[in-house]
């Protein structure tokens, strides 16, 4: 059903129009006599078609239009404009202001139907672009979502991957990518960037698949080389990533390499100091060692939760980022709930 | 006004695709607005305002041509310019003329309405 909005002070010639529009068919007429009456009623409706009288008490046909196409979504409406013959300074003065045609008084029906079909078949044909345009756009959103999906699983396997040779849990790699996030909401991060931190936070310790299994899964203190090969995991995680085209593991190479970074420049491996250390990297450092500290381990009771945060406390602006630590704190409801989601037995996707 | 009006329906009917219905609810409407329409015109000469002359008589001229009243259509544009032009002289006089028109096509369609 197309909605033909028909603008005349007449009541007659707003009579007689609407008689022929409905004639045509499939046309439902909205009729106003003031037109800045129409004019409120086109800020909260979308007519298919108007067809306005030039001459008008308040406001002339003219000026409707240029009022009318100055109204969001509104431009390309069609738009017929009623003249008499004589006025072909006033049509010229239309066509540039934003009429599509002309309708000449007195209305001659056969004329009449054809210039608005001719307008209908312009709008329904800009409707089926906009539709099409939108349908396309969905099924790209849908794909994209689908190979987005894919890509976060995989990254969720193989951050598994690199958890199953190392004592920590896959719980473990979901808790601290919610808290990362957490932190993240915290210093107001747009919400693309909250998305990303969540999907990019796993990958802190890919690295750890290249280490040698009597390092990675030994029981005791780790010698000074040792400890040297095992701090190479950040390299290693960072090299795998980094070159991929996809935003998200390239964030992961970021927060792989910069992760074990210390805000007073103690950390490792470059000895990055405060604003120096990427972002993502000062929030997974925050996220990862309150979650290692107050998980249970084989070697290790779980901490209580007040002195994982006492440690927090007392790491600002040593290990972390004060304002990381604040962001954290800040969010403590939802770092509990995280706690309760996410426990060590149960393992579900983010 | 020397020609008096003579309804020529079928050229109406014509203009209208065949449409009795929408010609007959013409008719009826001219007839009802009549009185109004005569009333705007006299208000808008006793205002003086060049403005408002000039859209009455335009509405008019609309009206009369919708009927195929030419000459009234014709007289009608000659005040519409005048208005435009901003000269009032003689437009009361012209108007009046206009008025008398416009009740002299009402009869006849009063009577085409009625035949009986």
């Amino acid at each position: 059903m197309n909605t033909v909005l028909i603008i005349d002070d007449s009541d007659i010639n707003l009579t007689l129009i609407k008689a022929l529009v409905l004639k045509l068919g499939e046309c439902q007429p909205v009729l106003h006599e003031d037109p800045l009456k129409a004019l409120e009623w086109c800020r909260e409706n979308v007519p298919d078609l108007v067809i306005v009288d030039y001459m008008m008490p308040g406001m002339d046909g003219l000026r409707f239009i240029s009022a009318f196409r100055a109204l969001h979504g509104r431009n390309e409406i069609p738009v017929l404009m009623i003249t008499a013959s004589d006025q072909k300074d006033v049509r010229y003065e239309a066509l540039l202001g934003g009429a599509n045609d002309f309708l000449t008084k007195p209305v001659d029906r056969v004329e009449f139907s054809a210039r608005v079909r001719n307008m209908l078949m312009l709008r329904q044909g800009q409707k089926f672009l906009a539709d099409r345009a939108r349908h396309l756009e969905d099924l790209v959103d849908e794909r994209t979502s689908e190979i987005r999906d894919r890509e976060r699983e995989l990254i969720f396997r193989i951050s598994r991957a690199a958890e199953f040779r190392d004592p920590e849990t896959g719980a473990h790699i979901q808790r601290m990518a919610h808290y990362s996030q957490i932190i993240a909401r915290g210093l107001d991060l747009e919400a693309s960037k909250l998305k990303l931190i969540l999907e990019a936070a796993p990958m802190h310790d890919v690295g750890k698949i290249g280490i040698p299994d009597y390092i990675l899964l030994k029981p005791g203190k780790l010698t000074f080389e040792e400890f040297e090969v095992m701090k190479g995991h950040a390299r290693l995680g960072h090299e795998l990533l980094k070159d991929s085209r996809s935003e998200i593991m390239q964030a992961g190479a970021e927060v792989a390499i910069s992760h074990h970074e210390k805000y007073d420049g103690s950390g490792y491996p470059h000895g990055l100091k405060g604003q120096a250390i990427p972002l993502f990297g000062r929030i997974v450092a925050v996220a990862d060692v309150f979650d290692a500290l107050t998980s249970e381990r084989p070697y290790k009771k779980a901490w209580p939760l007040e002195d994982a945060v006492r440690f927090l406390e007392e790491g600002r602006g040593k290990h972390f980022d004060p304002l990381c630590v604040e962001a954290f704190l800040a969010g403590w409801d939802a770092v509990l709930d995280i706690r309760r989601r996410f426990q060590d037995e149960e393992v579900p996707m983010i | 006004m020397a020609d008096a009006f003579v309804l020529n329906r079928q050229n109406i009917l014509e203009r209208l695709g065949g449409d009795e219905e929408i010609y007959t609810m013409m008719l009826d409407m001219y007839l009802q607005d009549l009185d109004a329409n005569c009333a705007s015109l006299s208000a808008a000469i006793a205002s003086g305002q060049a403005i408002e002359i000039r859209r009455e008589a335009h509405t008019i001229k609309g009206l009369l041509a919708t009927f195929s009243d030419d000459r009234g259509a014709a007289a009608a544009y000659v005040v519409e310019q005048q208005a435009k032009a901003g000269d009032m002289n003689g437009l009361a006089a012209a108007a009046a003329t206009l008025e008398t028109r416009m009740r002299e096509v009402a009869m006849v369609l009063a009577a085409a309405r009625c035949p009986g």
